[in-house]
């Protein structure tokens, strides 16, 4: 799990990817298992992903029997589709937190405006299960603790508007019509909001 | 691609919202024709900003799968890979090999001069006849057991089927995962259940929900050698809605018509 850095510009990257020497990581080891058809690689990644997938599933869909289904239906296409990850071009799991965000925006725009206002205005968070922690390594907690940090940092607006894109999959004039904001301020504050993670997260690594 | 730095610039900064999905139609076309170009410095950012945004999954609330679903997925990801390997063995063991073709070919050939006079020649054409059956039959099995786990497949992965979890009166005994499927049948399937003794077998049966009505008798399956139980039942006796519950029994060899023992699993069937 010991990635070497790389010491390219993007040095925040480097805690997502393996080092440009030959090794191979582990979740693309587990991914070319899975051409294979190993059960085993496959249990392996449900193992190390699953929680994160359904942690991000369930916030977008806010219905625990919907982002089941969803979670189960990502990781099917993983196991039938694995030739669609291609490792040269990045590191397996923001491949598969982008493949399962996308399924749950989908399923999202598949459920009924009315009902999908309601669900608004009730603004109401499912029962999270108590988890100490995920399942993946110590390099992934220390992670997510910074990106909660960082973007705690940010006003509050500011953090609501990146969350209603990155969890509701809303345009910036969406976002400017639900938080009564000028376009050109929420325009702004997105990119400003992404660009202050990222020099946090490379500042980290 | 790249001469022109004002416009470069520009949509190099629209890409991390391109990323996020958040650009209007119009700036997401303009940014998607542009990258369609080939621009190397934003194809960059592109990989860039998509790492960058799925870090916002940690944001969300930490929670936890049920490991039914897990267990779920399990079973389809194993039935596909039985079925791949029953696939690709129907393909290596049951493709008519050329040498055969040619021995058909050779066989009308002579056939056509000798009009079947030679009784070697019968004996020719009788023996690559025999042949060719074995391989038909071959590759129909080869086939039939890529059906079934197909038809596995589909049962455990339609959302329409209906998740039964079958869990034992004894302690230390793994729960059993039934999924029925209302046209396709129903799939039970478990890991590490111990060997019934001598020859007995492991019998399921569909209580009916009507009052005083008796258990109807479905297949009979024994455990692998490894302790891994996976049942299909494509015709079952009876429907979901007519069925209270499924139970599984240890029965002597071959079943019995009505249960000689008490259940060890069971399950409720969900009415609607
Ligand atoms: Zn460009």
């Amino acid at each position: 799990m010991l990635y070497r850095r790389r010491s390219s510009p993007n040095v925040f990257l480097a805690v997502l990817t393996p080092s440009e020497s030959n090794e191979v990581s582990p979740d693309a080891a587990l991914v070319n298992r899975l051409l294979q058809r190993d059960v085993s690689a496959f249990e392996d990644l449900y193992d190390r992903h699953s929680r994160i997938v359904y942690t991000l599933v369930l916030r977008i869909l806010q219905q625990a029997s919907t982002a089941e289904e969803v979670v189960q239906d990502v990781f099917l296409h993983l196991w039938r589709n694995a030739a669609q990850y291609d490792g040269s071009r990045g590191p397996f799991l923001p491949w598969l937190l982008t493949l399962a965000r996308n399924r749950a925006l989908d399923q999202l725009r598949l459920k009924s405006e009315r009902q999908r206002r309601r669900e608004e205005q009730a603004e109401e968070l499912p029962p999270v299960v108590a988890i100490p922690d995920f399942e993946g390594s110590l390099d992934e907690k220390r992670r997510a603790k910074r990106v909660r940090e960082l973007v705690a940092l940010l006003n509050p607006k500011q953090k609501r508007a990146i969350e209603l894109a990155y969890f509701e999959g809303l345009s910036h004039a969406e976002i400017a019509n639900a938080l009564q904001e000028p376009l050109g301020t929420v325009k702004g504050w997105i990119r400003n909001g992404l660009l202050r993670l990222k020099e946090g997260l490379q500042a980290t690594s | 691609m790249n001469n022109a730095g004002q416009f470069r610039d520009h949509f190099r900064e629209l890409i991390e919202a391109y990323a996020l999905g958040s650009l209007d139609a119009e700036e997401r076309a303009a940014v998607g024709a542009h990258l369609a170009t080939g621009c190397e410095e934003c194809t960059r950012a592109l990989e860039d900003a998509r790492l960058l945004v799925s870090q916002l999954a940690y944001l969300a609330p930490e929670a936890a799968p049920l490991d039914m679903l897990r267990g779920r997925l399990l079973q389809t990801v194993r039935a596909e890979a039985a079925a791949a390997k029953a696939y690709t063995s129907a393909i290596s063991k049951s493709a008519i090999p050329l040498w055969m073709w040619g021995a058909v070919a050779a066989v009308l050939f002579f056939a056509l001069y000798n009009a079947y006079e030679a009784h070697s020649l019968r004996e020719t054409i009788r023996k690559t006849q025999e042949a060719l059956t074995a391989q038909m039959e071959l590759q129909q099995e080869s086939a039939r057991r890529l059906a079934w786990a197909q038809r596995e497949a589909l049962i455990l992965t339609d959302p329409r089927s209906m998740k039964i979890a079958m869990s034992a009166g004894t302690k230390g005994m793994p729960e059993l995962q039934a999924t029925w499927h209302h046209s396709m049948g129903i799939v039970v399937s478990g890991q590490k259940l111990p060997m019934p003794s001598g020859n007995r077998t492991l019998q399921l049966w569909l209580i009916p929900k009507a009052p005083g009505a008796k258990p109807m008798p479905s297949m009979t399956l024994r455990p692998d050698a490894d302790g891994t139980f996976d049942l299909l039942v494509a015709n079952p006796p009876d429907s979901p809605s007519g069925t209270k519950s499924l139970a599984i029994t240890e029965e002597p060899a071959g079943g019995s018509p009505q249960p000689t023992s008490t259940p060890i699993w069971v399950g409720a069937v969900a009415g609607k």
